[in-house]
């Protein structure tokens, strides 16, 4: 299942094959892969398909496993939710079951969405598909993996501060989230709904913009989502992007250490720009106060921890969710909660509920609030004169999986926490693969104005076009 | 911080950790509290109004009082993992 | 004697179809988990979404208060752990509620007095449970009822200043017509925060709040215990202690829930899920423009312009579909004492009897005044008048109508009624005979023109005309 969205459209067009069949040879491929490389907490065996005259019609791909599927087993990943069979459709996976795509699996990810690494949700660890020694990274990982590994050509995951494009960068595939709003959040699980967005993955740019396409617009159950913009992406992805003007942030390039990984990526990096002049984009370089940027993962870290703290409350074991045992409605909420968590969540939910309370939210949840401002307020200001932030999506290349837990650390790399920019603001954030050091992909990541969806995704089509990384398959072909 | 307040502070989100584990979050309270410090040194924060939202939504339409959506009962109780009575069952809630 | 001091904080349910931030039905069944979403539920992945028409129900209560209204709807969430919350956290107003700095103007034993309303904001009920010997039972309908909670400044100073604002308060839901406000169902409850201030001082006492009184009688007693069980305190040289207290019916007392230390963090934040909506001012207008008369308004009108005694108009206002009833029949006729004498009278007896409500009767503000004006201008006489109006309540049927069929239309053409008592006169000669004797047979002279009319002589012109013959004859 290598192809792209467009040649598999056209071989379910000409009869080369039905939609069954590729479903049956997904499903295949995503059981082959599972023992070696975990992706799934779910693969289904039963074909279902609505009729539709869209691209993706006939077409297989998966769904992260924190997105609200009726009658289909719905984890997040935890232990509390290892039995929960949602009553109700996400608004995303209606679209693409009216669009006539074909669903082959629910996908693993970090436990409630929480986490970087594909290596705490309940079902185990996630392997990287171009070295299993190695992370997929998170905490979109079961869906990366997926369409790395070539099971399906698109899959659809979750992006609070970089779980949809930090996997994406590690597995050599595009990731894409579009403005704040742009696709309903209705029916995913939310991790912090303030910076939470849906995203896409898929092997080329094409198909990203063909899937935002048809998952994309207002939805009446979401009162954060966009009015619709009446645009059609996939038509604006060839047109010239001569003149437009990108960015880098100096300080998020600085090479202290002289880490021999970080260099090759800034040397592949120099490598990117002269791409992007040769199709006529200027590429500058802007200053961003290092005090600001080093505010940023702290700043993500307050939010996302005090609005999931919340968001989670939900998880008793009372209405859904694993049951707890007690004598006591105390008592089977506290069993459920401390065997349904694992460690790293109840860390985070501490840190987050500590962050709320009342004496200390002026010192440490709204000045995480302000941050976002100030960082929100430089972007916007830079947006007036460029058309958008380019920076390698990471600082490495995908971790040893006993390289990095997700601890706190006061060590911290600027180049690896700056994607939180585009849950800041909202921004729609693409990365597409730009290379490989030591064998792993790595990837470069371009940040645009908001509602500026489909201008992000015709520069990104366009600098994919004059690099050789399109369409890529870890393991060769399958 | 200390593990009593650290235990207080599970307590109130209802679930337990073990020592090791407290001991980590221990680690991590420094270093996040570290680094909020740093926040809280940035040039007249406390005058920058906070964004909770990554951009003003305009426009933003308020329901129309229809009633549209409502659950079957099966599904209402689907999940749950006691019921009696087409009701969510739970030990005796002392008030 | 120590000066009490109460603040309350009032919970009442707003009228509207659907949720408040789902569009399942907000209605009472009786039939469990009926009345459900995944909304209400709080199942993974669900957002909320407002209900104008419970935002138009608390802005039009917020300015019936005289509260200010803020440019922007905004939410918060306020965090805490409980089986009838099953979002973990309950949606309400915190930072800007839908209203502050507010009043409503009370009635205690007829002298005004000034409450001042601190905030009412918009919010969302919870669960039900019920309770066995074992377990509880917990039903979803009321999951997501738009509520309104409204928190008086502590400016009231005994139970009965207390009752009389939660009378008042209800009144003000029941005219603007935003909430059924029936305490027997729940839709209305109450905190109570009482405390007890030393003659002299300047600062409040120790504050106890009294959670969760779904009775106004119940919170008069409340208080009444509460202020006695603190006066005992004190007299014994004792403290109060800042704490949450039940109060329980059975034994009419107040007992500890839980203590100042015990006290929850309810880590309030905004909803990321509730962009802020702005309130345009035309709208606001709008809303403002559709509050009818309040009902202190009305009694002052009816009392002070009307002239009609304080009981009845106080009778007529407690049930805004009667004084609107009044005032539509004041409307057709100028006679708003007559009007109230019937309405407050006959009309209500007949309501209380038969257990009706003004507007399941089958009396319309035409029909009640058609029959006063027969009776003002002497077509039928107040006993016929009852009987019209007995008859009229039974059937539906107007005055005129009922008149006719019972053949009551009065004699009053003074010429008929002449002829009518000299024909009495000329078959009676002997009571011509002892008038003349100076007998006293006036009025049974009156009672055989009665007679023979069958009651439909004008008892006024008939004994004028009677008068006028006997004359003749001295």
């Amino acid at each position: 299942m290598v192809k792209s969205i467009i040649e598999l459209n056209e071989d379910l067009r000409n009869e080369k094959i039905d939609s069954e069949s590729l479903f049956n040879q997904s499903v295949k491929l995503a059981k082959d892969s599972q023992k070696e490389y975990n992706p799934f907490v779910t693969i289904l065996d039963k074909y279902e398909k609505n009729d539709s005259d869209s691209l993706v019609n006939g077409i297989p791909y998966v769904l992260k496993d924190n997105i609200s599927t009726k009658g289909i087993l719905t984890t997040a990943s935890s232990n509390i939710l290892s039995n929960y069979v949602p009553v109700y459709d996400a608004t995303i996976y209606k679209k693409l079951k009216e669009a006539g795509a074909v669903l082959v699996g629910k996908t693993v990810l970090d436990e409630l969405a929480m986490g970087g690494t594909g290596m705490t949700g309940h079902t185990g660890i996630v392997k990287n598909p171009w070295d299993k020694s190695r992370q997929i990274g998170g905490s979109s990982a079961g869906s990366a993996a997926a369409v790395a590994l070539g099971i399906v050509p698109f899959a659809i995951g979750s992006d609070t501060g970089d779980s949809v494009r930090k996997p994406a960068a590690y597995g050599g595939v595009v990731g894409f989230k579009p403005t704040y709003g742009r696709i309903s959040r209705y029916g995913l699980f939310p991790f912090a709904s303030s910076l939470d967005h849906l995203g896409i993955f898929a092997r080329n740019v094409r198909d990203v913009a063909i899937v935002t396409d048809i998952v994309k617009g207002h939805d009446e159950h979401d009162m954060t989502s966009l009015p619709d913009d009446d645009k059609i992406y996939t038509k604006m992805l060839d047109q010239s992007v001569k003149g437009r003007k990108l960015f880098y942030i100096k300080e998020a390039l600085e090479n202290d250490d002289n880490d021999s990984n970080l260099s090759e990526i800034i040397d592949n990096f120099k490598n990117v720009i002269k791409k992007c002049e040769s199709i006529g984009i200027e590429v500058c370089e802007e200053s961003i106060s290092k005090e600001l940027l080093l505010a940023l993962y702290p700043a993500y870290m307050a939010i996302s921890c005090a609005e999931a703290t919340s968001n989670d409350a939900n998880l008793n074991g009372i209405h859904f969710g694993v049951r707890g045992e007690g004598k006591t409605p105390d008592e089977i909420i506290t069993d459920a909660r401390t065997k349904g968590f694992s460690e790293l969540i109840k860390r985070r939910f501490i840190i987050g509920s500590y962050i709320l309370q009342r004496e200390n939210q002026e010192k440490l949840f709204l000045n995480a609030y302000r941050v976002r401002r100030l960082v929100v307020d430089k972007m916007n200001e830079l947006f007036k004169k460029y058309d958008g932030l380019i920076m390698p999506a990471a600082a490495g290349i995908a971790p040893k999986f006993e390289d990095k837990t997700d601890k706190l650390s006061d060590k911290y790399l600027i180049l690896d926490n700056h994607l939180c920019i585009g849950n800041f603001g909202g921004y729609p954030s693409i990365t597409i693969p730009c290379g490989f050091v030591n064998k792993m992909p790595i990837a470069i990541n371009i940040t645009g104005r908001i509602k500026e969806d489909d201008l992000v995704l015709n520069m990104a089509n366009k600098l994919e076009d004059v690099m050789e990384y399109k369409n890529q398959v870890a393991g060769g072909d399958k | 911080m200390d593990k009593k307040t650290l235990k207080l502070l599970a307590k109130k989100l209802m679930f337990t950790m073990n020592e090791e584990e407290y001991d980590t979050l221990s680690e991590e309270f420094a270093t996040i509290l570290k680094q909020m410090d740093l926040i809280g040194k940035i040039d007249n924060i406390d005058k920058v109004e906070p964004l909770i939202y990554p951009f003003p939504l305009e426009n933003t339409l308020m329901r129309e009082d229809e009633v549209l959506d409502e659950l079957p009962i099966d599904d209402i109780l689907l999940n749950s993992g006691s019921s009696l009575y087409n009701q969510v069952k739970v030990p005796k809630v002392v008030e | 004697m120590r000066k009490v001091v109460i603040g309350l904080e009032v919970h009442c349910e707003l009228k509207s179809n659907s949720k408040i931030f789902s569009s399942a039905k907000n209605g009472f069944s009786d039939i469990p988990n009926s009345n459900v979403s995944v909304v209400d539920m709080g199942m993974p992945g669900i957002l909320p979404v407002v209900n104008k028409e419970a935002v138009r129900n608390s802005i039009k209560m917020a300015l019936a208060m005289n509260c200010m209204v803020p440019d922007y709807l905004t939410f918060e969430r306020k965090n805490y752990f409980y089986p009838d919350l099953p979002k973990g956290y309950q949606i309400t107003q915190f930072k800007h509620p839908i209203g502050t700095n507010g009043y409503v103007m009370i009635d205690v034993n007829g002298e005004d007095k000034k409450i001042l309303i601190h905030d009412t904001h918009l919010e969302e009920d919870t669960a039900s449970m019920d309770h066995y010997n074992d377990y509880s039972l917990l039903d979803y309908n009321r999951c997501g009822v738009p509520l309104l909670e409204t928190v008086t400044e502590p400016c009231i100073n005994s139970a009965d200043e207390a009752v009389a604002f939660l009378e008042g308060l209800r009144s003000i839901f029941l005219y603007t017509d935003t909430s059924y406000a029936r305490s027997d169902k729940g839709q209305i409850r109450c905190d109570v925060n009482v405390s007890l201030m030393e003659e002299n001082a300047t600062e409040l006492g120790t504050r106890v709040e009294i959670k969760n009184i779904n009775s106004f009688s119940g919170v008069k007693e409340a208080i009444i215990s509460e202020v006695a069980r603190q006066n005992e305190v004190l007299d014994n040289g004792g403290e109060i202690v800042q704490e949450t207290r039940r109060y329980d019916e059975s034994t009419n007392k107040t007992y500890t829930m839980r203590s100042k230390e015990d006290a929850i963090d309810y880590r309030y934040f905004t909803d990321p899920n509730l962009p802020p909506i702005k309130i345009d001012k035309e709208w606001v207008e709008e809303i403002k423009s559709e509050i009818p008369k309040l009902h202190n308004e009305r009694f002052r009108i009816y009392t002070k312009e009307y002239n009609i005694n304080t009981k009845d108009a106080y009778t007529i206002v407690k049930d805004k579909k009667v004084s609107d009833f009044y005032e539509e029949c004041v409307n057709l006729l100028n006679e708003p004492v007559l009007i109230s004498n019937w309405l407050t009278g006959d009309v209500m007896k007949y309501l209380n009897r038969e257990s009706l409500t003004i507007e399941e009767a089958k009396l319309n503000p035409i029909m009640l005044t058609d029959m006063i004006k027969m009776v003002i201008q002497g077509k039928i006489n107040g006993k016929q008048a009852k009987e019209v109006l007995e008859k009229m309540l039974d059937t539906g049927k107007d005055a005129n109508t009922l008149v006719n069929e019972l053949g009551m239309t009065q004699i009053s053409d003074e010429g008929e009624i002449r002829q009518i008592i000299l024909s009495v006169l000329a078959e009676n000669k002997n009571l011509i005979d002892d008038y003349k004797a100076g007998k006293k047979v006036f009025d049974y002279i009156v009672g055989l023109v009665m007679k023979t009319t069958r009651g439909k002589a004008n008892p006024i012109i008939s004994a004028k005309v009677l008068k006028e013959e006997l004359e003749k004859y001295l």
